[in-house]
């Protein structure tokens, strides 16, 4: 792995070496989590009924491919919505479809998948802009993915 | 060795109080507990201490139980990760450990309200019932309950910390009964002895929850469960419609009253 240096976000990084020693086996076909389309933030209808008193995913695009068991780990039994805090436009939309999802949606919980780098960190700030601009409370629980797939932080934000 | 991990604690403390110091040496204050049935392994597994610190105690417990024999140690099965013994809640147990912080107020009071026990005139009389309502309605009432009827239905109800839980409850109930019949009877003494009772109970029994207890049922709920109880906690509050301003307000009177 390079040394990181410049924005994190997007300095270049490869770890292909590291992931060539990994002597896991990747056994079986793992079938899709996935139960509902679209996923991106733009395109989802908040209300749209498998939001309703589910446990969302709000998952930065890049966790996908980064976390190795992300379907099997995180997606199974959750409903997901997908996005780039630092290339996405109008992020005033999100914000509200996020209130929706508390008010209208009455979702049960919110779960933050977002990356170790920086720029990352402004998806969960949103989650936590829109939950405290909603009239319910939701439990809100993050977790940081490192660009190897690594959990480096799974906690509970206060609601 | 093997015997003695499934025994219950109260037991081996009978036989070999040394345990009990050992125990405190590891911040497990198993001592004080009325009921003491859980078991030795369960203990140990619970409080997560790092792998070198386990062995280090079930090795000093070892000694104390065959103080002359060279025992074999055996493994504990980990009921969790080992971590560092900072707290953080999810938040319906977060919910649960702030409120702990009146009722914490509140006993910290209780020598103070003791020493100036006054049972014969209206005024004297008033403060304990105050005390009294604080007890039943505040940490019984809005606390407890959710405890009982909600949390506690998550877990089995019939293992032995749950068992230790309900009889705490039981016990506080009690105690209070004991209060309410020794103010009629215009006995200080009486009420005196079980409000010291009641605040070495519940000084342990908090200390219980939000250091074992809550933890790991953090550890065994999942992400829908946690917002399933944040919830029902909130519905809870509403229907029990408990006002906490009340007894925020008489635990800072009774703060000033004894600040000196």
């Amino acid at each position: 792995m390079e040394k990181f240096e410049g924005c994190p976000g997007s300095r270049m990084m490869n770890f292909k070496s590291s992931n060539e020693n990994n002597s896991e086996p990747m056994v079986g076909k793992i079938k899709s989590q996935l139960t509902q389309w679209p996923i991106q933030m733009h395109l989802i209808n908040p209300t749209a009924p498998y939001y309703q008193g589910a446990d969302v995913l709000l998952t930065a695009d890049c966790v996908a491919y980064a976390l190795g068991d992300f379907h099997r780990e995180y997606l199974t039994d959750k409903s997901i919505a997908i996005a780039c805090p630092k290339l996405d436009q109008g992020q005033d939309i999100y914000l509200e479809k996020i209130k929706s999802w508390i008010d209208e949606a009455k979702i049960n919980t919110l779960t933050v998948l977002i990356m170790q780098v920086p720029c990352c960190g402004g998806l969960l700030n949103l989650a936590q802009q829109a939950a405290e601009g909603a009239t319910r409370k939701v439990p809100i629980k993050y977790v940081v993915v490192g660009v190897q797939g690594e959990i480096l932080q799974e906690e509970w934000a206060a609601a | 060795m093997e015997a003695y991990l499934n025994k219950g604690i109260k037991d081996i403390i009978e036989e070999f109080p040394e345990v009990e110091d050992v125990l405190n040496d590891y911040d497990i204050g198993c001592g004080p507990c009325n009921v003491g049935i859980c078991l030795l392994k369960d203990i140990v597994a619970i409080h997560r201490l790092p792998e070198d610190r386990e062995q280090q105690l079930m090795a000093r417990i070892a000694k104390a139980i065959r103080p002359d024999q060279d025992i074999k140690i055996p493994k504990i099965e980990k009921k969790a990760a080992a971590q560092p013994r900072e707290f953080k809640y999810s938040p319906p147990m977060k919910k649960l450990v702030d409120e702990h912080v009146l009722i914490k107020r509140w006993i910290a009071l209780i020598p103070e309200v003791i020493k100036n026990l006054d049972v014969e005139s209206e005024k004297g009389r008033q403060l304990i019932l105050d005390g009294i309502d604080m007890i039943r309605s505040y940490a019984d009432k809005f606390h407890h309950a959710k405890e009982e009827d909600i949390l506690f239905k998550y877990f089995d109800e019939n293992s032995d910390i749950l068992k230790v839980m309900h009889e705490d409850h039981t016990h506080a109930r009690s105690l209070v009964k004991e209060m309410l019949d020794a103010l009629e009877k215009r006995d200080p003494k009486t009420i005196a002895e079980n409000l010291m009772a009641y605040r070495e109970l519940l000084t342990e029994h908090i200390r219980k929850e939000d250091e074992i207890l809550y933890p790991w049922m953090d550890n065994q709920l999942s992400t829908h469960q946690v917002g399933e109880l944040f919830s029902k906690f909130d519905e809870a509050d509403q229907q029990i419609s408990v006002s906490t301003d009340k007894y925020e307000n008489f635990i800072d009177r009774l703060e000033k009253k004894f600040e000196n």
